[in-house]
């Protein structure tokens, strides 16, 4: 079966009080990684578990290659699944385990075990297939949960955190992985994480979500770099948040003149949004505006952490060569190195 | 050196089983002692065992007690795995009140169970045999509920549930394929607690006129008393020997050691 563009029409749903889905609308092209990425609580869960048909929507459809399957139960609806942990069944071997989907739609034994052990072979644990899931490692049993959910050639696939519960080494070989397979199969998938390196990294789309809406959905590029509100500025990535004062569509920071990213004329006080990489900070500067609080060494680059003269904390990313004469108290003066910034209101 | 402290600290233990397996075993053995003896001719002998199962009423007990077992088996089987695992999946609210009720069987007296049966089963049901294995099954209900709540709560239920269903599994698959063979020594012990709770009841069988195993060996007391505990003697060794030779042959798949 190929796979096929998923789509999401103004789902709601509601969980006793609180709105988990708010009009929550999402495509997913045809071989796309999208990745929904957001706070816990903010409805990225339940957006997954609709499309599995593992919950219901109050209402709203659920479109897959343009048909409506909001009213076909989960077992029906021909999609891959990885959760976060111990869903392996442990009364099966590895191979058995793969298998399952293919034993559920009355695949003949022959086949659907070669059809397991090409998939355990794609994720590198043919050698284990005989063994029961609790003689693997946290990273195996997720690798075996992911043949399991492609095994039966799904239309879409889904990741429900599906790295959440592993060893920081163990994450990103893994993510690696199921980036590699997911574009050699072209399988649509959907996946779901807090973590917003993870999304980032693999991910074809990324879709910020807070309190059950989609904030902005767009490539990791622009989402990092154009991000469409605070909030998605603040989530992805780390974002400074400076105090300045708004007029005639610029602002002053450091003492420079940057043009001002925001709709409307108004004049008043704004917070700027700087990334730290565009912060620079020296010590040869004419004018010292600020003092070193900290300098975390981390290999290429290094992290200077600096308070302004009014207070203000702010963070700066810089090769670790230009901060080596950055120490905690030096005088320092502190530049802006982009010519526009984002601003929200104070 | 600490060796010793390890005998020292299984001490009680050791005592504990020790006295356990006297009380249980002691009995046994009397029992078993008594019904070989012959006061005719003095010494042991099978004789009353050789009664007994030339005696054409005790396989005619004996299977029907057994197959009476076997249905409350099934129908405990049908109606608590999966009412147990929605229960268990759904998170409902009304878990603890069923929980509750499923106790209620041990607080109930058999004459109230009997008296209530006869009050509220429709006449038809009331004259086939075959309102005692739903009567025995509501008895048997809080060892079996516990048994398998037991089983359920010791595996991640919903994520396998869900994992099954989205692999293609419908509920009957899922419980069928999945849920049971994952929670299979709880189910082993619901159904051998179940099968003897009923293959063993008395009271209520008396109560609603039924004649049953126990009745007849009740019976068969009243003037043969050896030849009572013979039969009783080998009510215990048949069902044991099943039991055996079943789990002999059930392969046993390690489901233990989850991380």
């Amino acid at each position: 079966m190929t796979s096929k563009n998923l789509s999401l029409n103004g789902i709601f749903k509601q969980f006793g009080n609180v709105r988990a889905l708010d009009n929550f609308n999402l495509e997913v092209g045809v071989g796309e990684l999208v990745a929904l990425l957001g706070p816990s609580g903010c409805g990225k869960t339940t957006a997954l578990r609709v499309v599995a048909g593992l919950e219901h929507q109050d209402s709203g459809k659920v479109l897959v290659g343009n048909q409506d399957i909001s009213n076909i139960p989960a077992h029906k609806r021909n999609m891959g699944m990885v959760f976060q942990a111990y869903s392996l069944f442990p009364n099966l071997t590895v191979e058995e385990n793969v298998a399952f989907g293919l034993q559920m739609r009355k695949i003949s034994k022959p086949l659907r075990l070669k059809k397991a052990h090409q998939l355990l072979d794609l994720v590198g644990l043919d050698s284990q297939s005989k063994r029961f899931t609790h003689q693997l490692s946290g990273g195996q049993q997720q690798r075996v949960a992911l043949a399991r959910a492609l095994a039966f050639e799904p239309e879409i696939l889904l990741l429900d955190e599906p790295l959440s519960a592993l060893d920081a080494q163990v994450r990103v070989n893994l993510r690696e992985e199921i980036r590699r397979l997911q574009l050699s199969l072209g399988t649509t998938t959907l996946f779901v994480t807090h973590d917003q390196e993870e999304a980032m990294a693999i991910s074809d789309r990324v879709g910020v979500m807070n309190q059950g809406v989609l904030e902005q959905i767009d490539t990791p590029d622009i989402l990092y770099n154009k991000p469409a509100s605070s909030f998605v500025a603040g989530f992805v990535g780390t974002m400074n948040k400076i105090p300045a004062f708004i007029n005639d569509g610029f602002v002053e920071i450091f003492g420079e003149k940057v043009v001002a990213l925001k709709q409307g004329n108004e004049t008043g006080k704004v917070l700027a949004l700087i990334r730290p990489e565009a912060i620079k900070v020296s010590t040869t500067g004419s004018k010292f505006n600020a003092k070193v609080l900290t300098r975390s060494f981390m290999g290429a680059s290094s992290n200077v952490i600096c308070q302004t003269s009014d207070g203000t904390i702010v963070q700066s990313l810089m090769t670790s060569a230009a901060t080596g004469d950055l120490h905690p108290g030096s005088e320092v003066q502190l530049q802006i190195l982009s010519k526009e910034v984002l601003v929200t209101n104070v | 050196m600490a060796k010793a402290m390890k005998l020292r600290q299984q001490f009680p233990l050791v005592i504990t089983l020790l006295l356990l397996t006297l009380f249980v075993f002691i009995p046994m053995i009397s029992a078993f002692e008594y019904s070989i003896r012959t006061p005719l001719e003095g010494g042991y002998g099978w004789t009353h065992y050789l009664w007994a199962i030339r005696e054409e009423e005790f396989f005619h007990y004996i299977f029907r007690s057994g197959w009476l077992a076997g249905v409350t088996v099934l129908i405990t089987l049908i109606i608590l795995v999966p009412t147990m695992t929605w229960l268990h999946v759904s998170k409902s609210p009304v878990r603890p009140v069923i929980d509750g009720i499923s106790l209620l069987p041990l607080v109930i007296p058999v004459v109230a169970f009997a008296v209530g049966a006869q009050i509220s089963f429709p006449e038809f049901v009331q004259n086939t045999v075959f309102e005692l294995p739903f009567l025995y099954f509501v008895l048997s209900l809080p060892y079996a509920y516990r048994s398998l709540d037991i089983g359920l709560n010791s595996i991640p239920l919903k994520t396998i549930t869900e994992a099954a269903r989205s692999s293609g599994a419908n509920w009957i698959k899922t419980i069928s394929t999945v849920i049971i063979p994952v929670i299979r020594s709880s189910v082993m012990a619901t159904i051998a607690l179940t099968f003897a709770l009923s293959i063993g009841e008395y009271t209520l069988t008396v109560l609603l006129h039924w004649d049953t195993f126990p009745t007849w060996v009740t019976y068969v007391a009243q003037d043969n008393i050896l030849g009572a505990i013979a039969i009783s003697m080998m009510s215990l060794i048949i069902p044991f020997l099943i039991l055996t030779t079943i789990t002999l042959f059930i392969p046993e798949r390690s489901i233990q050691g989850r991380k």
